[in-house]
């Protein structure tokens, strides 16, 4: 009675009959399964991982002792790092055949070896309409990139929007250091050290731009799941980057507000 | 006897014969008799079954037909000779491959809730790797003669198989590769000089093009293992884990060389391209704090972690 909720499929397999031939191939991910589950549910199936990654070798440069000044070559760096990395990744998903790429990270990776040297990675799992819908790619006919999860993905549709890119901004800055007399005048002092917050303020508005700018590029009505890191990749103590990320979004054609139902509230009660 | 022995446990004449049993038939690929017999007892039903399972597990599962029979192992502890890298694709194969016939002894169809295991007893170079899960039987079904191997609770497992999809075993890839010297694909002595240049002390930003293409491609190499081992099982590979490492080695007056090492490991599925996914998904919002986003994404409104917070003085 029970096992009519198994599909025929399942239950050769089951048995120990092997599926013959699948005319896709070997489909590779990272997906969770529940991912996996609410990816399908959208319509679509994972067709690959894809991965691009970038070694790169950062230079030197120097600021002033004293200055609030963005290290261009380093921002530069760091995003130009980043963006072969997922270039290369989006390269993948091409050949593969990839509407889009969905659950991205992107990661920075110190090579033991030498602190110059970092590691970029991308890795997301490249998915095509099971339909053959063309409607989803990205921005000129390549796959989308998005750095959200399958339940992210499902929800973005159901909200009834659709990824474009992943839009990143970068911007390194060396934080100006107090002379010795600024030091002295604030001994004893609650007061704000303004040319700290400025710089903070400088850095996170280049970022943040940086990333807007990459997005309207991009065609995108917003961004969504954009957030701000704020790291120092082992450079001197007056050294920051801020570095903005986020998947660029447009609204799915004929899909209105009304059709999205309202989220029901619940209380689980088994954990 | 030397006297230092003389009070150690001594291996009963039986604890013997039974070591040369597991000698016999790890070398002949097969399962030795005592275990055979636990296992047939546990298929007829003549001893309890032994699950994983919790209740809510037990519940679905036989909701759906299915009952547990045994736990099942399988075990391999491998030494590392000629590839580190490569001996876990075969130490994981060995494992898989008696995990299997266990279950096939155990007359099931699956194995569920496999966990890979290993644990951290470095005797050389070497480690175990181990699989351990709960052989069911879909009580419909004949015995299957290739037990399915996934490594999903049973819970999910009767979710996925409703959903068409079959976990069917774990899938590896491993590679690795030297830059320089060792020979092999990236051969020559000199291989690896383009590297020492680009992260030279004047060298500017750039990208490591050599050692990057060099890394790629052992990447890739271990991704095609993987689908090739992949796909003696089913047609597809998902919650891929992975592992990979650059290292690198100085030498003498040449310039030095890398190591790269990459390793894949996933679970197997079988599923038709587009299966229909029956169940609806409704959104819901759960009123339970720790399910918020804000607890999900950790304490974000906490700025007084650590040192700022708790110094004496800080007023």
């Amino acid at each position: 009675m029970a096992e009519q909720h198994i599909p025929q499929h399942a239950l050769e397999r089951l048995k120990g009959l092997r599926s013959q031939g699948h005319p896709g191939g070997i489909f590779t991910s990272d997906f969770s399964v529940n991912e996996f589950l609410l990816v399908r549910k959208a319509g679509f199936e994972p067709i690959g991982l894809c991965v691009g990654s970038c070694i790169y070798h950062l230079g030197f440069q120097f600021a002033g002792w004293g200055s609030n000044v963005e290290l261009e070559q380093l921002s530069l760096a760091m995003y130009e790092a980043r963006a072969l990395a997922m270039e290369r990744m989006r390269l993948e998903a091409q050949n593969m055949g990839a509407d889009g790429i969905v659950g991205v990270r992107l990661t920075v990776k110190r090579l033991e070896w030498d602190s110059k040297v970092l590691e970029f990675v991308a890795i997301g799992t490249g998915i095509t309409h099971a339909k053959g819908h063309q409607g989803f790619k990205g921005p000129n006919g390549q796959p989308f990139t998005s750095a959200l999860s399958g339940q992210d993905f499902w929800t973005l549709l159901s909200a009834g929007y659709r990824p474009l890119e992943m839009v990143m901004g970068s911007c390194v800055y060396h934080v100006a250091r107090r002379g010795p007399f600024a030091t002295l005048g604030s001994v004893g002092q609650n007061v704000e050290l303004s040319n700290f917050s400025l710089a903070l303020y400088e850095a996170r508005e280049i970022a943040m731009e940086r990333m807007q700018v990459e997005a309207s590029k991009a065609g995108a009505e917003g961004v969504v799941g954009a957030d701000l890191h704020e790291g120092s990749h082992n450079w001197s103590s007056h050294v920051i980057e801020f570095f903005a990320i986020g998947t660029a979004v447009l609204p799915i054609e004929g899909h209105e507000a009304d059709d999205i139902p309202d989220p029901k509230l619940v209380l689980s009660v088994n954990s | 006897m030397p006297w230092s022995s003389r009070n150690a446990p001594s291996q009963s004449a039986e604890a013997q014969a039974r070591d040369r049993d597991w000698e016999a038939a790890l070398q002949q690929g097969r399962l030795p008799d005592p275990v055979l017999e636990r296992l047939a007892d546990a298929r007829a039903g003549r001893t309890p079954w032994v699950a994983t399972m919790t209740p809510a597990e037990l519940l679905t599962i036989r909701s759906h037909g299915c009952r547990p029979i045994a736990t099942v192992a399988g075990t391999c502890w491998y030494n590392f000779g000629w590839s580190w890298t490569e001996g876990h694709a075969e130490g994981w194969a060995y494992a898989l491959d008696r995990i299997r016939q266990e279950a096939y002894a155990a007359g099931a169809n699956a194995v569920v809730d496999v966990q890979m295991r290993t644990i951290r007893h470095q005797i050389g170079s070497s480690m175990d790797f181990t699989l351990l899960g709960t052989a069911i039987r879909v009580e419909a079904l004949p015995p299957s003669t290739d037990p399915v191997i996934a490594t999903v609770p049973a819970l999910e497992f009767v979710q996925l198989l409703e959903m068409g999809i079959v976990p069917t075993g774990i899938a590896v890839g491993a590679r690795y590769e030297w830059l320089g010297g060792y020979g092999n694909n990236w051969g020559n002595n000199w291989a690896g000089q383009t590297t020492q240049w680009q992260t030279g002390v004047f060298a500017g930003n750039q990208p490591l093009t050599e050692l990057g293409t060099f890394w790629e491609s052992i990447r890739r190499d271990a991704h095609a293992d993987l689908r090739r081992h992949a796909a003696t099982m089913g047609n597809g590979v998902l919650a891929h884990t992975h592992f990979g490492q650059i290292i690198k080695r100085e030498r003498d007056k040449q310039p030095p060389a890398y190591l790269g090492r990459h390793i894949v490991i996933g679970t197997v599925v079988d599923t038709p391209f587009g299966a229909d996914v029956p169940h609806g998904i409704e959104p819901v919002i759960d009123m339970r704090d720790d399910a918020t986003l804000s607890a999900a994404r950790g304490h974000r409104h906490n700025v007084y972690s650590g040192e700022l917070g708790e110094g004496e003085g800080a007023i």
